[in-house]
């Protein structure tokens, strides 16, 4: 078996040069520039092949991670430089020292080359990135049809906003907001906190770096942000990143605060007329707006070596070289990281770019340490409560505070291993056996029955092998794992520490409270697979019987099956929006009910994501449904009229009995899919907002893994999700009997 | 027998509403689609846009690798939906129809594989898939895929044969057949329904997932469609336009599948073969 | 065409039910004999074994000459029609007809002379084209039937084929299924809880119960003499009526006294002590003793049901119920008393206990 998948594996054709795999994340026209420059160093260096593959970000950190750990992964991974301090510390890049001399590092722009200090201990500094532009920065962006120019300072953002909410048709909405962006995200109020004077580490920076973020200037820049809606309104009641984009681009927004990557899109739109400017100052404190600022470039993955880690090097070394960069800053209108090309004629004359170098040498270089992940997952609740009016902006600022240090903390939580591990060894061991000889007697009765009465294992055993073939080992190393202290300081050196990610997760008041997220889990499952079975059978029902147009009704109603929801539940996220959503829009049209605002409020949000579910579930039990209703004898309904019998009473009587061996197995194992659905609460909710209120178990698991790298308490929490299941399927199985069949 | 009118007003009433229910929202999908200028969100209710274009249609087909990624998928998902029927309809069989030592012990075991969160295990699901040299392979996406699938299909096919009277087979025995040319001739046939949702489930399985498909798949001439049009979202600059206009062409050949499987689905055989 | 030996058969199943328990009987060449017993008393576990559909736990059955408890059911030369008529749906009645021909290989010509030949026998021939669902219920019977016949086995097996049918049908079936056997003269083994099936078509009747043989006979033979309570209680309709009692002094006496009689000519084989006599129905003469009958009892009329042709008078004898058919239509009212005598040699002696043996 294992030749014949390694032969399967490694057919293809065979090239003989050396082969440089690059993740990058860059945006559609900067791949084709890549693209292009590949070819052109393929042509200098013909013993090299160049394979760039676009990963998005969040796909690309945690596949990155992954592949490095099984000793894998692209030579070069391609982003912005936030993520550096997270590699770094994981130890899976490499120092890039050796490749880069003090010399050729001084040809860079300030801050396009990110070094960090060694993980030896050494107190020398790692180079971890080699920058070849700049971007990721806000500036503000203008309608020229509505605006002039562009505001200098905050009172003057605020006046021209003012002039620029309308309401044209007297509809009490606006058709134009003066001044949108994206509220969601804590990264788009970054430039009001510098303005007020604020920063979200202590400064000078310590190692690790510590959250600055109750100062009175984060309360001041908060409540401006609140005063710009509710004081001035001239921005919507809720708006997150696509609805400010699809605004400003329609030309109902006159202003918006966005970053480079939106730019060419807003200049190349033909039904409005964009301009760049800096950020305005802000006049309470004279202070600019100072937005982050990174690098983004190119980072040495730890696992290369060799003639491939050179190859790689001397594609960085191209690509950082003065005539692409040249090129970089004319095909892109990006700025380059290299002195020359910075200082090329063309910044200066082109308003965006020089309007880009501005606002760049006006912001601060983003924080690379890997802490940054968890101010933002400590600022996103509070702000978001601000903005949604529950919280107070002193109160919001001093629970960033205590929420990003309290992820700090847990992210750096150090587990030393128990003394007991041994006897935990001993203890697994012992119950292994216990259960090997306990169960000696089974085992020596089915190989006998094997012997005797093959033909039912043989039919079993294809199937059983498949499924097991890719489980089992998963399924143990996660084990393993819940009992090891894997995290972000122990990416790769993890060692098996004992029971404590148990203790911790049975612990967890979040978890298992009144209003924790476990009920909340119970509660979405529940919900969901009652609706799912009930509208599955209701539907099913109703086109099991003469009805005309059967087939096309059967169809339409498939087509949320059928229909990839990654991009339905973003359409329902739409048509969940405060303002502009289908749903709100309906309601208040045609039944004169009052706008909900479903994504702000933690109760709606959950019920959004719920309906969303629900939507998305119904057809696959509806087609359980007609197919076990086709096993159903017409006598039955027969003999059933003859007894009288109601349509209520044959439906509950005849029908509901002769589903259940179908609907059993569907419904078990819905219950189990939903319990485990990741998808929609992420994308509907947009990954538990808001106030990080929406969570269910395994959205919960996905952020402490992924967002705070608490990867053994992820597998213990898994672990127990895995219990929880298994209980309820084995008692659920039991009570109902869905192993066995209804006719014997 | 003729229904009660108001019954068949009922049943119009609920199905239009459902269907208003359902499609409404992949008309906002078709709208994404046809707006120019990559805008996710609309502020009126309008499917059609004022500025409509199929710039994103022509686009998919002439400077993206459309086609290629569909073949892709169609190869996979009918490689998928192939053995998971058939290894599905052998083991649901045998638990239906035999009682065996660790019957009851393995199909608990075959959903417990359902109850660890997926997302935890991609990592070492990758590492297994790089440790096999499954990387860019066919049979390792076909493999995880088929195991993915089969314990929905192996209970469902179980639950269809516990519907087929077991007379039938004793009958086809008696007749000469063996137990493998019973179930071939006889209980298959019968199964039919159980056979197209297994087959539809397997399909959808293999055609639409996209996170395990991105830690194989490492070269972009071997995606799978979904992951050729995860491509097209990327943090705050999202191709929308493509990438809805590919989800709606994506929805195609299910409707088609669907389509032509589903007088399988209609046709009740058990109806008047027995009587209990 | 072959007999069937059965030879200490036994079932087991694993969760340790003991269904059949060491069965024997051997049934001649184209004999017609029924398996009769109330449900779960085994018979149709039996007929299964004989079919091949459940493994033997111990015992041999041989078909002809052929030891078969290992061969497959499809090479046992039989043919089976089960309660449920078993049609496959998703076949024509033809298809349905031809199915285990064509598993045989049989010539197409062949299948096609057999199929048309059963067809016209059992009158189905404008059936043929038609899906199982399409049928009426006696239609369905019909084609199970004819399922079995073309394949002109050694054995036939019937496992209570007419208990799904209505009761007009019930009996048309039954006598076209005793003319059919006469016609092909096929062994039949013929299972069955309804006894007058078993009287009206077996040549005889084995009565099974708790797994047990209770009696092997021809059907007039056992319902004259029935080997035990259990049998005597099972044939005949309206059942047997029962009485327990002592003999004494060469005679019956019922508990509490309200009946006696002498037992004349049996009472020397029998000895003294508790025993149940049984009397049929109509074995009762009213009018109490002459030369033909002892006199047995007075008993009061509790019900009286009209039959037109006889009345069936529930009495009641020392408070015990009993049922005396009262031939022709002679008036007989609730609150009569009416006295009554039994017939000579009409008398049923059972043991007392449990097992209740004939005495005589």
């Amino acid at each position: 078996m294992a030749t014949a998948v390694l032969g399967l594996a490694g057919c293809g054709s065979r090239d003989t040069r050396t082969t440089v795999t690059i993740w990058h994340q860059s945006r559609p026209t900067e791949r084709d520039f890549l693209v292009a420059e590949i070819e052109r160093f393929e042509a200098d260096h013909p013993g090299v092949r160049v394979r760039p593959l676009y990963k998005e970000t969040e796909e690309l950190r945690a596949g990155f991670q992954a592949a490095v750990l099984a000793g894998a992964g692209p030579e070069l991974v391609y982003g912005p430089s936030d993520v550096l301090g997270t590699f770094h510390t994981m130890g899976i890049i490499q120092d890039l020292a050796p490749w880069i001399s003090a010399e050729e590092r001084d040809a860079f722009v300030e801050g396009a080359i990110t070094s960090l200090p060694a993980t030896d201990g050494s107190g020398r500094r790692a180079v971890v990135q080699i920058g070849d532009r700049f971007g990721n920065h806000l500036a503000l962006v203008y309608n020229r049809r509505f605006v002039t120019t562009p505001p200098l300072t905050t009172d003057d953002l605020v006046r021209i906003a003012r002039d620029n909410t309308v309401d044209g048709d007297g509809d009490g909405r606006p058709d134009r907001y003066g001044l949108v962006w994206n509220y969601t995200e804590p990264f788009f109020g970054i430039p009001f906190l510098t303005g007020f004077g604020g920063w979200v580490f202590q400064e000078p920076e310590s190692e690790p770096p510590r959250p600055d973020l109750d100062t009175p200037a984060m309360a001041a820049a908060l409540g401006f942000i609140r005063d710009l809606r509710e004081r001035h309104q001239v921005t919507p009641a809720n708006c997150d990143y696509e609805l400010a984009d699809s605004l400003f681009k329609t030309g109902r927004a006159a202003m918006i605060i966005n970053g480079d990557w939106s730019w060419s899109d807003y200049l190349a739109n033909p039904s409005i007329d964009a301009a760049v400017a800096v950020l305005p100052t802000v006049d309470a404190t004279g202070l600019p707006m100072r937005p982050m600022v990174a690098p983004k470039g190119y980072s040495l993955n730890a696992n290369a070596s060799g003639d491939q880690a050179d190859a790689a090097m001397a594609f960085v070394r191209y690509m950082t070289s003065d005539e692409v960069q040249r090129r970089l800053l004319q095909r892109l209108r990006m700025l380059p990281a290299r002195r020359a090309a910075w200082d090329d004629p063309l910044v200066a004359s082109d308003p965006t770019l020089a309007a880009s170098r501005k606002q760049i040498e006006n912001g601060r270089l983003m924080p690379v340490a890997a802490e940054l992940r968890a101010v933002w997952d400590g600022m996103k609740p509070a702000y978001q409560a601000v903005l949604g009016g529950t919280l107070e902006p002193a109160a919001a600022a001093a629970r960033m505070q205590r929420d990003t240090e309290g992820f700090i903390a847990s992210m750096h939580q150090r587990v030393e291993p128990s003394p007991l591990v041994p006897v935990l060894g001993a203890g697994i061991g012992l119950a292994l056996f216990v259960l090997l000889v306990r169960q000696w007697r089974s085992f020596v009765a089915l190989a006998t029955d094997l012997r005797r009465n093959p033909t039912p294992y043989a039919f079993a055993f294809p199937a059983v092998l498949v499924i097991f073939a890719v489980i089992v080992f998963p399924f143990v190393w996660n084990l393993v794992l819940s009992l090891s202290d894997m995290s972000l300081g122990r990416f790769r050196d993890w060692r098996v520490v004992g029971l404590q990610n148990y203790a911790e997760v049975l612990a967890d008041r979040r978890l298992w409270g009144l209003s924790g997220v476990f009920l909340k889990t119970v509660l979405w499952t529940v919900i969901n697979v009652a609706l799912h079975v009930t509208l599955g059978v209701i539907l099913a029902v109703a086109l099991h019987g003469p009805v005309r147009c059967k087939a096309i009704y059967r169809l339409l109603l498939i087509i949320p099956w059928a229909v990839p929801a990654y991009i339905t539940a973003l359409t329902w996220r739409g048509m969940f929006d405060y303002e502009y959503g289908a749903v709100n829009l309906i309601l208040g049209k045609w039944l004169g009910l009052p706008a909900v605002n479903w994504l702000g409020e933690p109760l709606r949000a959950f019920e959004a994501c719920i309906i969303t579910n629900v939507w998305l579930g119904f057809p696959f039990m509806m087609v359980i449904a007609l197919g076990g209703l086709q096993g159903i004898p017409e006598e039955l309904y027969e003999a059933a009229r003859i007894d009288r019998a109601s349509r209520w009473q044959q439906f509950w009587h005849i029908t509901l009995p002769l589903l259940k061996p179908v609907l059993l197995p569907a419904a078990t194992l819905g219950a189990i899919w939903t319990f485990n659905n990741l998808n929609v609460i992420w994308l509907v909710s947009n990954g538990g907002e808001p106030q990080d209120a929406t969570h269910i178990l395994v959205s919960y698991v996905y952020k402490s893994v992924f967002n705070l790298y608490r990867y053994g308490y992820g597998a213990a929490l898994s672990t127990v999700m895995f219990l929880i299941l298994l209980a309820f399927s084995m008692v659920f199985l039991q009570r109902t009997r869905a192993t066995e069949s209804v006719y014997r | 027998m003729r229904e009660p009118l108001r019954i068949t007003i009922l049943r119009h009433a609920v199905l239009l509403a459902f269907v208003a229910i359902s499609i409404y929202p992949v008309l906002n999908v078709v709208s994404i689609s046809l707006r120019p200028g990559d805008r996710l969100r609309s502020t009126d209710l309008a499917i059609i846009p004022a500025d409509w274009t199929l710039a994103s249609y022509a686009a998919l087909f002439t400077e993206q690798p459309f086609l290629r990624w569909l073949g892709n998928s169609l190869a996979v998902s009918a490689a998928v939906t192939v053995t998971g029927v058939a290894l599905a309809s052998t083991a649901g069989y045998a638990f239906s129809r035999f009682r065996f030592i660790g019957r009851r012990a393995t199909m608990l075991a075959i959903l417990t594989t359902q109850m660890f969160p997926a997302t935890m295990l991609l990592l070492p699901l990758y590492v297994l898939i790089a440790r096999l040299g499954l990387v860019d392979t066919w049979l390792g996406l076909m493999i995880f895929y088929t195991a993915t699938a089969l314990p929905f299909c192996v209970w469902q096919m179980k639950g269809f044969y516990d519907t087929i009277p077991a007379s039938l087979e004793e009958a086809a025995r008696i007749d000469g057949c063996t137990r493998g040319q019973a179930f071939w001739y006889v209980v298959l046939p019968l199964a039919t329904p159980g056979l197209v949702i297994t087959a539809l489930f397997s399909f959808m399985t293999a055609w639409s997932e996209y996170i395990v498909a991105a830690q194989v798949m490492q070269r972009e001439e071997m995606f799978t469609l979904p992951l050729g049009i995860k491509g097209f979202q990327a943090s705050l600059s999202s191709q929308w336009g493509l990438y809805a206009a590919a989800s709606i062409l994506v929805s195609l050949p299910v409707v088609a599948v669907f389509l032509s499987l589903s007088r399988f689905l209609v046709n009740g055989l058990t109806v008047g073969s027995v009587k209990e | 065409m072959a007999t069937v030996s059965i030879r200490g058969l036994h079932k087991r199943y694993p969760g340790g039910f003991h269904a059949v328990r060491g069965i024997s009987l051997d049934i001649a060449d184209g004999e017609f004999l029924v398996l009769v017993g109330p449900s779960g008393c085994g018979k149709s576990t039996s007929l299964r074994m004989v079919a091949g559909l459940e493994e033997v736990s111990e015992g041999e059955i041989r078909i002809g000459d052929r030891l078969v408890n290992d061969i497959a059911p499809g090479d046992r030369d039989i043919a089976m029609v089960f309660q449920n008529y078993a049609l496959y749906p998703h076949l024509s009645v033809r298809d349905n007809m031809a199915f285990g021909l064509r598993m045989r290989n049989t010539p197409r010509a062949e299948i096609e002379r057999r199929v048309s030949a059963a067809a016209a026998a059992l009158s189905i021939e404008s059936l043929l084209a038609r899906r199982p669902r399409e049928l009426s219920g006696g239609q369905r019977q019909r084609v199970a039937l004819g399922r079995a016949i073309v394949r002109e086995p050694a054995v036939f097996l019937f496992d209570e084929p007419l208990s799904n049918l209505d009761a007009k049908l019930r009996v048309q079936m039954r006598a076209e299924l005793a003319l059919l056997h006469r016609r092909l003269g096929t062994t039949v083994i013929y299972v069955t809880h309804d006894q007058v099936e078993a009287m009206t078509l077996g040549d005889r009747i084995v009565l099974m119960n708790h797994g047990v043989i209770q009696q092997i006979d021809a059907p007039l033979a056992i319902y004259r003499r029935p080997a035990n309570r259990f049998v005597a209680a099972f044939i005949g309709s309206p059942t047997m009526n029962f009485f327990h009692g002592t003999i004494r002094d060469g005679g019956f006496v019922a508990a509490g006294g309200a009946a006696r009689v002498p037992l004349d000519g049996v009472a020397a084989t029998v000895p003294s002590g508790d025993a149940v006599l049984g009397i049929r129905p109509e074995d009762f003469v009213v009018g109490g003793g002459d030369e033909d009958a002892a006199a047995f009892a007075t008993a009061e009329v509790t019900v009286a049901e009209q039959m037109g042709h006889e009345t069936l008078a529930h009495v009641s004898i020392g408070g015990a119920t009993s049922i005396v058919r009262v031939p022709g239509n002679r008036g007989v009212a609730p609150g009569d008393r009416l006295p009554l005598g039994v017939r000579a040699g009409a008398m049923h002696l059972f043991a007392a206990d449990d097992e209740g043996r004939r005495l005589a």
